[in-house]
């Protein structure tokens, strides 16, 4: 019998699991995640899980980088930014970085979660493709709500499919939505596509459905808020607000 | 101070066994970590005894038996202890006080460990989780274990 997964499980029971998901790396995710986090946090308790234990860019967004997460009776004490608390790997590893083979990460993961103090729903910024973490997160909670996070380039949509065949055709989840990140900026009240436009008609015609659509701006000044992320207040936020939480 | 969340681990999946099992009373847990998690054994049972309290599990012991692992290295062969690699663990100690990150996830042990031999990260671990090896029950005067 293994003790951690039984807990993990437990502790994730009862509360509603968003999983922020991309086929490839680079498209923006974990600003999405942190953002989208922020977002709900404003009228609710939400416990941010970084799960890309390679790149762990949460800390990094919001300014933890380099802290250790407390540890006390009830476990890993998240980082806390009001209402939002963040889980990341890297407040148990610091700067050192992480090699891990592959029954070791599901390991790591569900000692994460099961050794955490969340609070309230959680939202996982999961690590790009198709990984033990998916599987992990399956195990579970199976029950997630994925936020699969692409841009309008060909090539990320073309990736971004193998991701939905598996859970639209193979897991039959009905509750996807597609981020498309990226994907205009406006430009004195005129919208420019510099990555072009993703073609819906096209994917609804191959038998994709999604619960919700978001497209995302982009925003240059997000770059001044890296590791201050929780004081933007710009575009990106507006449009995830009006989108998601309507 | 995580010693607690590990024993609230160990009590709640007992729990749930006992409820599904329909077992009315836990006489032992026989619990295996990996030693070099470096649990205080003493303060995981004072966790367990006070938290256990008003369950299935309230006169139960725990047994806690330390695994030793073996790690093998999947680039040279080298089989090795944790003894062997006891000059890595104090580094890792040394660095990050008592919350060090084996001590919570012993999974991590590639990612602070490398082969004495040939210094690769590429290791496998053998028994690196915490498990529940048994579970003694009193069922009607006598006592019956499962595994
Ligand atoms: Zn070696």
């Amino acid at each position: 019998m293994e003790p951690l997964r039984q807990l993990a499980k437990e502790k994730l029971s009862g509360r509603k699991i968003f999983a922020v998901m991309s086929a490839k790396g680079g498209v923006g995710k974990s600003i999405f995640s942190a953002i989208f986090s922020l977002v709900l946090s404003e009228k609710e308790d939400v416990t941010l899980i970084d799960m890309d234990i390679h790149t762990m860019a949460s800390s990094k967004l919001f300014g933890f980088e380099g802290k250790l997460h407390e540890v006390s009776k009830n476990g890993i004490e998240p980082f806390n930014i009001g209402r939002l608390n963040l889980i990341s790997l890297s407040g148990v590893v610091k700067n050192n970085y992480v090699i891990l083979p592959g029954g070791n990460q599901s390991s790591v993961m569900e000692s994460l979660i099961s050794f955490s103090n969340l609070k309230g729903n959680v939202v996982f910024d999961m690590p790009p493709g198709l990984g033990d973490e998916l599987l992990v997160l399956e195990k579970l909670a199976n029950n997630y709500s994925p936020l699969v996070v692409t841009t309008p380039s060909k090539v990320s949509i073309k990736v971004v499919k193998y991701l939905l065949d598996y859970i639209e055709k193979e897991k039959g989840k009905k509750n996807v939505s597609l981020v498309v990140n990226m994907a205009y900026f406006n430009c004195d009240d005129k919208i420019v596509k510099p990555f072009g436009s993703v073609n819906y008609d096209e994917l609804k015609y191959e038998g994709y459905s999604f619960d919700k659509i978001v497209e995302i701006p982009i925003d240059p000044k997000i770059e001044d808020y890296i590791g201050r992320i929780q004081d933007y207040s710009g575009e990106i936020k507006e449009k995830i607000k009006n989108d998601f939480l309507k | 101070m995580h010693e607690w969340s590990v024993a609230d681990a160990v009590i709640r999946t007992v729990i749930n066994w006992a409820e599904e099992n329909h077992v009315k009373e836990v006489t032992k847990v026989k619990l295996g970590i990996p030693s070099y998690s470096f649990l205080e054994v003493d303060i995981l049972k004072e966790a367990f005894d006070m938290m256990k309290k008003d369950s299935v599990l309230d006169h139960a012991e725990l047994e806690i038996v330390i695994k030793e692992p073996t790690f093998v290295c999947k680039n040279c062969g080298y089989e090795f202890s944790s003894n062997d690699v006891k000059d890595q663990l104090d580094t890792v100690r040394s660095e990050f006080g008592e919350e060090y990150p084996l001590h919570l996830m012993p999974a991590l042990a590639p990612s602070f460990l490398k082969c004495p031999k040939c210094g690769s990260h590429d290791i496998i671990v053998k028994s690196q989780d915490i498990t529940i090896d048994g579970i003694e029950v009193k069922e009607s005067g006598t006592a019956e274990t499962v595994s």
